[in-house]
């Protein structure tokens, strides 16, 4: 009998404790991270390992528009503070970093989600904590489909892509198709949706290959295509093994029409990764974003970035930092200078707006489109010139 | 047939890439019986040093590729004098192996903390024209025949390296018995130096030669490593025309996988090779582990 003293002291202690924390914490937490001169935002994603770039230099890109809004004044006189944590492109990891930024850290809302799986395995602990998500990088539709209350995405989802894929291939009037496809998590949240449509469409591909990601040759794969004598190839690939396949084909004198998504949306340095000169001239690609890096209309971000981070060359993966913050700023606006959770995710549910960087505007609707962007832009090379097709 | 010519042309100019990545772990496993696990970084380093001073800063081709060697026989012998010396003094080769695949994302990091925010894959210009060329009525990639005379160029210097030169003689020696090497008055510590830094340095040439068709990322070794790894395994760890051999045929069986099998053999198929040398032929088609039981 005297052993059950302590277990139900324990027992006493942690139920007084809870209902002390519960009673105001639900208060507090409407306001959480803010202050009257600043607002913390979490930030979660890689800072190394292959795919850091979706993590770091994008992280590098939101924080280069929180620079801007905060020499400007910040927003409604508070800074915006951007708190950044590893989550190593790691389910764990992703879910610890929730844990930290939202318990921890308490920080108002997060920006990011780099990787696919990693971000879907957080999903139960950001809707369990309530936090604002606004997504960034990370693709798979299962994110924000079907809606969660707290979560939103500005990037173009893996389902849109895919579809946008297909449909290009048909309007462009493509009778084989093939698809070419590694077997990641990110090639799969991109292949599943794909396969579903075409299904839908009644579409059969007629070659349906693999490549690794750090392929250095794609002869058999380019052999196939060739054999099959495919009108337009889907390409669900990284730059890498993207330039290998359209370089080993060219060398083959096979010359599809090549439909590539956004990872390959840097157009000048995948032309540059293929190596063959007057290699892209039937390779269209989506774009998420409305400009290439080396475009002038991004000039002024060119400069916020190399001046902030000084080992950065303005990229695709920056501007989509740069977007999602422009994004998220604007909903901090809107939520007015009595700023709550629930008057953030008001504003981002009714969100509409043009940003600096996407090609298409930013509309969400809460309950009903949590995916914010459904506007993919196409780019393709004419004349030698990057040009956006309408 | 055509089919097939392209899938083993094709074969032999990867299986160049391999070939010369392989003889650099080979050259240093002959020596001292570790294989370095961070050789693929090597490779890696080696590409972002020419990277540096090619094309972000414009200096001309040679020198470029010359500095990139030379930097990376520093590192290799730093590599020696930081982290192979101190822990074989005890005697510890497994704490080496550790320390080698420590070494490896060590070294990853470095590179993405210097290169990193350039983009995703940077390219580095070709040493020749990139127009593909016709060779027996077979497409290959101008730059693929530069790799595979830059592996066989290689192979003989190493070959006549071995059996002609002192230093070549005193390295075989320090790898069949280093204790008697010692005993003879050699400086078997020097050796080793000097193996880790030729070794980085073959991985640095391969780099910039390969790097027009690999391009560069901070990650870009360990794949390459593996498959090089399985060309050494199954060419025999000690023998350097067994490295070559090893490339090609690795190279070969990849292509031949991809093409006949399913295109996701390609990727596995080094892997098959390791496990299957592993089990029925561990010493290798050349190696001489068999000669020395004897």
């Amino acid at each position: 009998m005297r052993r059950r003293y302590p277990v139900a002291a324990l027992a006493a202690a942690l139920a007084f404790g809870t209902g002390l924390a519960a009673g105001p914490a639900s208060a507090d937490v409407q306001m959480q991270g803010v202050t009257d001169n600043e607002v913390r935002i979490g930030a979660f994603g890689p800072f190394g390992g292959p795919v850091y770039l979706y993590g770091k230099l994008v992280m590098n890109g939101v924080e280069a528009v929180f620079d801007k809004v905060n020499s400007e004044g910040g927003v409604h006189g508070r800074n915006v503070v951007l708190v950044r944590e590893d989550d190593n492109c790691k389910p764990e990891g992703a879910i610890a970093a929730v844990k930290k930024l939202a318990y921890d850290q308490k920080v108002f809302a997060i920006i990011g989600g780099a990787c696919s799986n990693a971000t879907l395995a957080s999903v139960p602990e950001l809707e369990k904590s309530g936090i604002p998500m606004v997504v960034n990088s990370a693709v798979a539709d299962g994110i924000t489909d079907p809606p969660k209350t707290n979560i939103y995405t500005t990037q173009l989802t893996s389902g849109v892509e895919s579809r946008a894929q297909i449909d290009f291939a048909l309007a462009r009037g493509a009778k084989t198709m093939a698809v070419v496809r590694m077997t990641d998590a990110w090639a799969m949240a991109r292949y599943n949706p794909l396969i579903a449509y075409a299904e839908e469409k009644g579409i059969e591909f007629v070659e349906n290959l693999e490549l690794g990601v750090d392929a250095n040759d794609a002869t058999p794969q380019a052999l196939k295509l060739k054999g099959a004598g495919v009108d337009a190839v889907i390409m669900i690939l990284y730059p890498k093994p993207g330039a290998v396949l359209i370089r080993d084909s060219l060398k083959i004198g096979s010359n599809p029409l090549w439909v590539g998504q956004t990872a390959i949306n840097d157009f000048v340095a995948f032309e540059k990764q293929v190596g063959v000169p007057d290699a892209l001239t039937n390779f269209v690609t989506i774009t998420a974003t409305a400009f290439q890096p080396s475009d002038p209309e991004v000039k002024d971000w060119t400069d916020r970035v190399k001046s902030l981070f000084p080992n950065d060359e303005l990229s695709v993966f920056n501007m989509n930092g740069i977007g999602s913050a422009q994004v998220l700023v604007e909903a901090l606006r809107k939520a007015g200078p009595d700023l709550t959770r629930d008057g953030f995710l008001a504003a981002m549910g009714s969100m509409d707006m043009e940003v600096d960087v996407y090609a298409g505007p930013i509309k969400c609707s809460a309950g009903e489109s949590h995916q914010c962007n459904q506007h993919p832009g196409w780019l393709a090379l004419e004349d030698g010139k990057v040009v956006k097709l309408q | 047939m055509e089919y097939l010519s392209y899938l083993v042309a094709t074969g032999i100019s990867t299986g160049a890439l391999y070939a010369l990545v392989a003889l650099g772990i080979v050259v240093i496993y002959k020596a001292t019986q570790v294989v370095n696990f961070a050789h693929g970084e090597m490779f890696m380093l080696g590409g972002f040093f020419a990277y540096t001073f090619h094309v972000m800063l414009d200096w001309p081709y040679l020198p470029s590729f010359a500095l990139a060697v030379a930097l990376a026989f520093g590192v290799g012998i730093a590599v020696d004098r930081v982290a192979f010396r101190p822990l074989m003094q005890r005697q510890t080769l497994v704490s080496v192996l550790l320390v080698m695949i420590g070494l490896s994302f060590v070294l990853k990091g470095v590179a993405r903390w210097l290169w990193g925010g350039k983009g995703d894959y940077l390219t580095f210009p070709p040493l020749i024209s990139p127009e593909p060329l016709s060779f027996a009525g077979i497409m290959v990639m101008s730059q693929q025949l530069v790799v595979l005379g830059a592996a066989c160029a290689v192979m003989v210097a190493f070959a006549l390296f071995f059996k002609l030169t002192r230093a070549g003689r005193f390295m075989q020696a320090t790898a069949d018995n280093p204790k008697a090497a010692k005993l003879v008055g050699l400086r078997t510590d020097r050796v080793y130096m000097y193996t880790f830094g030729v070794g980085s340095a073959v991985a640095a040439a391969a780099a910039v030669l390969m790097a027009p068709l690999t391009l560069l990322y901070p990650d870009i070794g360990f794949m390459l490593f593996i498959k090089a790894f399985a060309a050494a395994v199954l060419g025999g760890l000690t023998s350097i025309p067994g490295a070559v051999v090893g490339g090609f045929l690795i190279g070969i069986i990849e292509q031949l996988a991809a093409g006949y099998l399913h295109t996701a053999m390609q990727e596995v198929a080094a892997f098959i090779v390791i496990m299957i040398v592993m089990i029925f032929i561990p010493t290798g088609l050349f190696g001489l582990g068999r000669m020395r039981k004897v």
